[in-house]
């Protein structure tokens, strides 16, 4: 057996949570709620990551007043030396690298949401728009991938730390970071909350339940297709470079349909069309992502034969078909949206349950 | 581009366009039949391969009994995921993407049963061993009996499959079944049948085409799923919905793949690392501007709802 450290473990739980609440927000609030069949959110995911890889090699040396080393090839281990020495002594050039990295993403990624929903516009049946995500998605990575200057192809780029590297102590440079993730999980659920409550959010699920009714309704719907694609892409790429901070590394294997399956995961169990849900989603995944990495080293360590990394995909894809068969609104379903409307006819009327949306 | 490598890259392009097409005939019977653009299909092509695989390991090297193999293996694995995970769904009208939500899910859960199995018995990329040998050699021009087994077989089994749909009984209730489910209900064709049979066919084709492909390159547990963006190009190539559609979109797609891929190479320095983008690029290109694929350009070529 080996020694599970409980307050690591936890800081370990915690960051994962926050970084999978953005990935699962994003996706609640574009198909949950808006109806829009996001199966590219890797695509989404991976442009923070892109970006945060490019900022560290790129920017990075230069808000530290150094100059940059080209990160691929044989100055590999050069750039790679410079980047470390600049997070551990210089954090003001680490957190504005950060802050530049997290809007440029957003930004980016929203860009690409909203111009990817309206050159789909096109698309002769709904579907098609989740396989054009999908296979969009492995496209880009493909080219990131094949481009060899970029992100240094097979090689990625390592490195990618923490703004809280420099603290030196491990323990709280990884406290703080989990707080920072978790911060910002926070503020996108409080956002799309009241995204959802708002009288857009509410256009919102109408297109989703009936596009000609909203339609007739005089709702502009490839409009607001677009712009809840731009959020939830925004959203997303913020969980990418968390996501890509937290494990050290970018490298274009990480953001493969898997990925966009495991976000799929967290919506379908917590909640389709619930905030609370995908958080919930977001906090059981991490769980079980961190019980099965500890289990595949404890078993590995044991000299047992099972490759317990593989069990985690079987049991994400039980899940999944367990959810959708017998309990295909989730753990958390959604609830009926009240508006102040509703409660000033609900105390008019007296004690009664408001009437439940179709 | 030298001519050597042009013959050779049109080689290629048949061989592996001839399985591209068995693959890609799966997806467009069970996305006409049963409405369902089934994701889980590149699983069925892994299972077939590692039957044949173990067979192949076990001692018999009959290409016969390692093809049956990897059909019954296939089939089984096609029909279960119908069983299992499709048919309770269908009773409970469903969206759409609840649908490609489970067939991904019981996909991966294939998938990784079989890497944790490939692991334990060590498994890994190891090629079906057929004996090779040359059988026609002119120029630069080589086939391997490889070429004599695997194009030939995956002709006729398509053959075979075009005839059982245009001229058998069963074919007739598949395509009745395809054009609409309620009316093929109403006039007594048997329903759940004909899916369990058309599943056991798609299935027991992608098996053999698993078996064929792994004796050219190597079986893995990854080789169906990295496969299956090229085969679902075929299908919708074909419109989803057309047979000889599909067919043709295969060997474009292979072509696409080794010659255009080649040509790119050669005279532009396009560099070979973007080659699977190939058919992410004819996806997106198919259902951007001309989502009915070739059916139009085909007027009676077997399309399933006509």
């Amino acid at each position: 057996m080996i020694n599970i450290d409980i307050g690591a473990t936890a800081i370990a739980i915690l960051t994962l949570f926050g970084i999978y609440s953005l990935m699962a927000i994003s996706l609640n609030l574009e198909y949950g709620v808006a109806g829009v069949p996001n199966f590219g959110q890797a695509l989404f995911v991976s442009i923070g990551a892109y970006v945060a890889g490019l900022t560290y090699t790129r920017v990075l040396p230069l808000l530290a007043g150094l100059e940059s080393i080209h990160p691929c090839g044989p100055t590999m281990g050069q750039a790679l030396q410079l980047r470390s020495e600049i997070m551990a002594t210089q954090p003001l050039a680490g957190f504005i690298n950060l802050a530049l990295t997290l809007l440029i993403a957003a930004l980016l990624s929203g860009a690409v949401g909203f111009a990817v929903s309206y050159v789909t516009l096109r698309l002769k049946e709904e579907w098609f728009l989740a396989l054009v995500l999908l296979v969009g998605g492995e496209t880009v990575r493909i080219v990131v991938r094949g481009a060899d200057d970029l992100i240094c192809s097979h090689n990625g780029i390592s490195g990618v730390a923490q703004p809280f590297y420099f603290l030196g102590d491990a323990r709280s440079g990884s406290l703080l970071f989990m707080l920072l993730c978790v911060a910002l999980a926070l503020i996108a659920y409080v956002y799309s909350q009241r995204l959802v409550r708002s009288p857009f959010g509410r256009m919102l699920k109408g297109l989703r339940e009936n596009e000609a009714v909203t339609r007739g309704l005089g709702k502009g719907i490839s409009l607001a297709r677009a712009q809840i694609m731009l959020i939830g892409s925004g959203i997303a790429a913020l969980g990418g470079v968390l996501f890509a901070l937290n494990t050290g590394f970018v490298n274009t294997n990480d953001y493969v349909v898997t990925l966009t399956l495991d976000i799929w995961v967290m919506v379908v169990l917590g909640g389709i069309g619930n905030n609370r849900g995908a958080l919930l989603g977001a906090a059981l995944i991490a769980i079980l992502d961190r019980f099965t990495q500890v289990a595949a080293i404890t078993l590995n360590m044991s000299g047992s034969e099972i490759e317990f990394n593989y069990v985690r995909f079987i049991a994400f894809g039980l899940i999944l078909l367990l959810m959708l068969r017998y309990r295909p609104a989730g753990l958390l379903p959604e609830s009926p949206l009240t508006t102040n409307a509703h409660e000033v006819i609900r105390r008019a009327r007296g004690p009664q349950p408001v009437s439940k949306r179709a | 581009m030298p001519p050597a490598l042009l013959t050779t890259s049109l080689v290629n392009t048949i061989q592996i366009g001839s399985l591209y097409a068995l693959m890609a005939l799966g997806i467009t019977l069970t996305f006409s039949v049963m409405k369902l653009p089934n994701f889980a299909h590149a699983e069925y092509v892994t299972a077939g391969a590692y039957a044949a695989l173990i067979v192949s390991l076990s001692g018999s090297l009959n290409p016969i009994v390692i093809l049956a193999a990897a059909f019954i293996v296939g089939a089984l694995t096609a029909l279960v995921s119908q069983l299992a995970v499709f048919k309770p769904l269908e009773g409970r009208q469903v969206s759409f993407y609840t649908l490609i939500l489970s067939s991904f899910a019981i996909g991966l859960i294939i998938r990784y049963i079989l890497f944790t199995m490939a692991d334990y018995f060590n498994l890994f990329d190891l090629r079906i061993q057929i004996p090779l040998q040359i059988v026609y050699r002119q120029g630069s021009l080589i086939l391997s009996n490889l070429f004599a087994l695997v194009v030939p077989t995956s002709i006729l089994l398509v053959i075979a499959l075009t005839l059982l749909l245009n001229r058998t009984a069963l074919g007739r209730e598949m395509r009745a079944l395809a054009n609409n489910a309620n009316l093929a209900r109403v006039i007594g064709i048997p329903v759940e049948r004909v899916k369990n049979v058309t599943w056991l066919l798609v299935g027991g084709l992608a098996g053999v085409a698993g078996a064929l492909w792994g004796m050219q390159t190597a079986v893995n547990p990854l080789m169906g799923w990295v496969a299956i963006i090229s085969v679902f190009a075929a299908a919708i190539l074909g419109g989803l919905s057309s047979f000889s559609g599909t067919i043709l979109g295969a060997y474009v797609v292979a072509f696409s793949e080794n010659t255009i891929m080649l040509f790119l190479n050669f005279n532009f320095g396009v560099d070979l690392a973007y080659k699977p983008a190939i058919p992410f690029i004819i996806i997106i290109a198919v259902l951007l501007i001309r989502p009915q694929g070739f059916t139009q350009l085909i007027k009676r070529g077997g399309d399933l709802q006509r």
